[in-house]
């Protein structure tokens, strides 16, 4: 199989098992499957109960569920919260837009700072300052970022009263969602920025023992010289896929982030989903984030195949 | 290089001291922390950390809280340590389609996201901390899975190796023998890393309110505290220390591992 | 025929130079005391065994050891102390006026970056030039060395075999016209046609550039066939010095006697004994455990002598500058 071939069916089929798990859950696990597909304290006659059982194709065989649910999937559709009144999936992209104005600057901000000040600090492992940075970044690395915002919160909205204590607006103006973003900004680029920090830094740190990274001194480039024209791109290439899986973990991060912060994306939409135990919601979102991913995944492999020449001539 | 010892001693004494509060929780807290005393009090005196809603004196919550940490840590990293290795090594030494097929497991795995899983899983669930544990632990084996495939596929071409195949021993035999005490000082590191991720994990499950209403564990005295009028009356002492406390215990954990990675890369450099 | 600059100043002056490295099993001393010249336009073969510390000179005079070496001595080139100097100014010198060309030319380059790119970067770096113009310059440089083709430039070394990435190394150190090129074991993992073949290229250039040659191998023929004067070097010390070709004919230190005997043509004769520890060198006379000519006073090291050589290869007037570190003489 080629290599293209085999990276794309690899993808394809990490969603059939994953969405497949997804299906599997509400049906294996312990009580009802139709409580696990309605949610907990949803309140229906008995006769809605039975139509809603037909309707939802729990009476057919688990085949022949399997198929209505792909094909509802295929068709956006989501399911239907009983809680909310309103189809999942219009509740989840109405949600998802802000959960993406909160992760994706931040991403991109923590990205390109770490990697750099991440490259910076492995080439320049010994110096005395530069310890003191790395072990900073290390502690906010070892912070569960909740508590980090936590910390944020406390400082600086409520014995500073410099910014708003939640949600993503109160006037809707654009300087004032920027005011209110701030800070969740910060914390979620913190957090982002140290974990890409620290793979940067340890790539670097073995790229400096190279050979190539020798000629170029005997060649005369002097230190930062030879970190940016050589080890940089070298020591970036191995560690894109590692960085493009830490994505996953980083958006659970912006989870956490609203959720504290008490703003209305998805990760509030989780959290009241959890509390209410709003089955279809949680399941929808876990498809939703599962997508975005494996999209970061995707982007990454391609992004590093057409970076690094060596996987281009093959 | 001195500086980095400095860093792994303090890990060590922080990681000990941590250890030894979980090992002697009753011992060294001053109150059974499930007694209740009067709710919301500040530190004083008699609480030095206060109590919280219910009246169970905070510092003894925060002493007991280590033993959640570190079994969840421990038991996630455990397990995945076991099965990153056993796929790894069955990956590096086998090669041809064994590997293919495990790596292309180990991808998928990967793909996962991970906590996400964990709070549908726990919401359907309601788990106990081993059941998060075991959770954690399915997911989390893929790092170090690559990691013993890449130095199983290196120290698989290596001359004893060769020999002890070329002798006849049976495969069972040299992946014990032969192949495994050699893998072993890439897996501790990873072992501790691990066992920092899954305190993460641990104490985010338990601020999502997810985790083990029966176990104190310091995530939960922090949703505790945020969902039940501690933040917003700025009663730092209830979420601020345990905070601190994960913080710190996983930072104890990271340095080690650090300091188990120096150590194996110096011993590379010798060879 | 004899060099007609042997008598100028020297360009590169070393005056006791000692290497040791502090490791985990105990101090390393890789040279001791080793002193030379290298004179304008001639080429100086540093020859031993593996590991007996030539390389180790090399790169002290680079100031590219790593950093749990410790180095004594002098390199004084040009009037200054290279080894006084500090990493910004040697920045300046490496490359531009002393430049070295690796062994294991695939891994020394960066195996994703164009190979005119990495040539290019001299130009760019240490004097300015604009790339597209150093582009140009270095595609010149490849033709020049046997790699005509346009396309060369933009492809990558892992494209390469290691004949051609050893090439790319010798344009790399040879386009800024330095005044020494220090070549470490350059026929190394090329075969034997090939080797011969970078090697008079590799001299082609030198002298049209009109720079230095400090060679560094273990391979003899190599060394006698392309050098004007030879230095053996043994457990880190130079041995023996000077014209190559009575070095060869004339052998005075027992060792580069050994040494000779070893090789094909003279017999194929093993040195007996082993190579010794550089933790824990031989006392006085490095080689006296296995020299068949040793007497009671190798237990204390000898100096560098001059010695009078047959004449055979020099005029009446000139100094031979042969010398010997043995009781012998």
């Amino acid at each position: 199989m080629s290599h293209t071939a085999k990276r794309w069916s690899r993808y394809i089929i990490a969603i059939v098992i994953i969405f497949s798990l997804n299906f599997i859950i509400p049906r294996a696990m312990p009580g009802d499957p139709l409580t696990n597909l309605l949610g907990e304290d949803v309140i229906l006659t008995d006769s809605t109960v039975a139509e809603l059982r037909s309707e939802m194709g729990l009476d057919r065989s688990w085949s022949q569920q399997y198929l209505d649910y792909w094909w509802g999937i295929l068709h956006l559709d989501l399911g239907y919260s009983f809680h909310r009144h309103s189809p999942v999936s219009e509740i989840i992209f109405s949600r998802m837009k802000w959960t993406l104005l909160l992760a994706l600057p931040s991403l991109l901000l923590g990205g390109v700072l770490g990697t750099f000040l991440g490259a910076l600090a492995g080439w320049r492992s010994r110096r005395k300052g530069q310890k003191m940075q790395t072990a900073l970044f290390l502690a906010i690395y070892c912070t569960p970022p909740y508590f980090l915002c936590l910390l944020a919160l406390y400082l600086l909205s409520f014995k500073l009263d410099l910014f708003p204590l939640k949600g993503f607006y109160t006037t809707g103006s654009a300087a004032d969602i920027a005011h209110h973003l701030f800070l969740p900004i910060l914390v979620m680029t913190l957090f982002s920025l140290s974990r890409n920090y620290m793979i940067m830094r340890g790539s670097v740190l073995q790229e400096k023992s190279s050979l190539y990274a020798a000629f170029a001194r005997a060649k005369g480039l002097y230190d930062d010289e030879i970190l940016f024209r050589h080890v940089f791109k070298n020591a970036l290439l191995p560690i894109i896929t590692l960085l493009a899986m830490d994505f996953g973990f980083i958006l659970s991060g912006a989870l956490f982030v609203e959720i504290v912060f008490s703003m209305n994306g998805m990760g509030n939409l989780i959290y009241d989903a959890l509390l209410s135990r709003d089955y279809p919601v949680l399941q929808g979102s876990f498809l939703i984030i599962t997508i975005m991913v494996v999209s970061a995944n995707l982007l990454a492999d391609l992004l590093y195949s057409s970076l690094d020449p060596r996987v281009r001539w093959q | 290089m001195p500086d980095v010892t400095k860093f792994s001693r303090g890990g060590l004494i922080l990681f000990l001291s941590f250890l030894l509060m979980a090992v002697f929780s009753p011992a060294l807290a001053p109150y059974d922390p499930w007694v209740r005393f009067e709710p919301y009090l500040p530190p004083g005196h008699e609480h030095l950390l206060g109590t919280n809603d219910m009246g169970h004196d905070i510092l003894s919550e925060l002493i007991f809280g280590s033993r959640v940490s570190l079994i969840v840590g421990f038991g996630a990293a455990l397990m995945a340590t076991l099965i990153g290795t056993a796929v790894g090594l069955l990956a590096g030494y086998f090669k041809g389609t064994t590997d293919e097929i495990l790596m292309g497991i180990t991808d998928i795995f990967l793909m996962i996201p991970q906590i996400p899983l964990i709070i549908v899983l726990a919401a359907f669930l309601r788990p106990s901390f081993w059941m998060v544990a075991l959770i954690m632990g399915s997911l989390w084996w893929t790092s170090t899975a690559r990691v013993v495939r890449s130095k199983a596929l290196q120290v698989r071409e290596m001359g004893f190796v060769q020999a002890s195949r070329a002798l006849g021993f049976s495969d069972r035999h040299i992946i014990f023998t032969d192949m495994l005490p050699n893998i072993f000082h890439v897996i501790m590191p990873k072992f501790m890393l691990s066992i920092a991720s899954a305190m993460i994990a641990e104490a985010s499950i338990s601020f999502l309110g997810l985790g083990d209403p029966t176990m104190k564990s310091w995530g939960m005295m922090i949703n505790f505290a945020f969902t039940r009028g501690g933040f917003i009356n700025g009663y730092w002492w209830w979420y601020l220390t345990p905070g601190l406390c994960i913080t710190l215990f996983v930072l104890s954990v990271v340095l080690l591992g650090f300091a188990l990675e120096e150590q194996e890369e110096a011993t590379m450099r010798l060879e | 025929m004899s060099s007609p600059l042997a008598n100028a100043a020297p360009l590169l002056q070393i005056e006791g130079l000692s290497v040791s490295f502090e490791t985990p099993l105990g101090r390393v001393k890789a040279a001791q005391d080793v002193c030379f010249d290298l004179r304008e336009g001639e080429t100086l073969a540093l020859v031993g065994e593996t590991g007996c510390g030539k390389s180790v000179v090399a790169s002290a005079i680079m100031k590219l050891l790593p950093h749990n070496a410790s180095v004594q001595g002098r390199a004084v080139f040009a009037g200054r102390d290279l080894l006084a100097l500090g990493e910004k100014e040697m920045a300046r010198i490496r490359g531009s006026e002393i430049a070295i060309v690796f062994q294991n030319p695939s891994l020394a380059l960066n195996p994703i970056m164009r190979v005119g790119e990495q040539i290019a970067e001299m130009l760019q770096v240490h004097k300015g030039v604009s790339r597209s113009r150093s582009l140009q310059m270095a595609e010149d440089m490849l033709s020049r060395l046997g790699l005509v083709k346009k396309e060369t430039a933009s492809m990558y070394p892992f494209q390469f075999s290691g004949g051609m990435n050893q090439r790319v190394m010798i344009a790399t150190s040879m386009i800024l016209s330095p005044r020494i090129i220090i070549a470490d074991e350059p026929s190394k993992g090329l075969d034997g046609v090939l080797a011969g073949e970078v090697m008079v290229e590799m001299a082609r250039i030198k002298d049209q550039v009109g720079a230095s040659l400090l060679l560094i191998t273990h391979d003899l023929l190599l060394a006698r066939d392309i050098s004007d004067r030879m230095a053996v070097m043994y457990c880190g010390e130079i041995v023996e010095i000077g014209k190559s070709r009575e070095v060869f004919s004339e052998p005075l230190h027992p060792y580069t006697n050994a040494l000779l005997s070893c090789l094909p043509e003279r017999g194929f004769q093993p040195i007996p004994g082993s190579s010794p520890s550089m933790i824990e060198p031989p006392a006085g006379c490095k080689f006296h455990p296995r020299c068949p000519q040793k007497q009671d006073k190798c237990m204390r090291r000898p100096e560098m002598v001059q010695v009078e050589s047959s004449g055979e290869f020099s005029g009446a007037n000139e100094s031979t500058g042969r010398e010997v570190r043995c009781w012998l003489y």
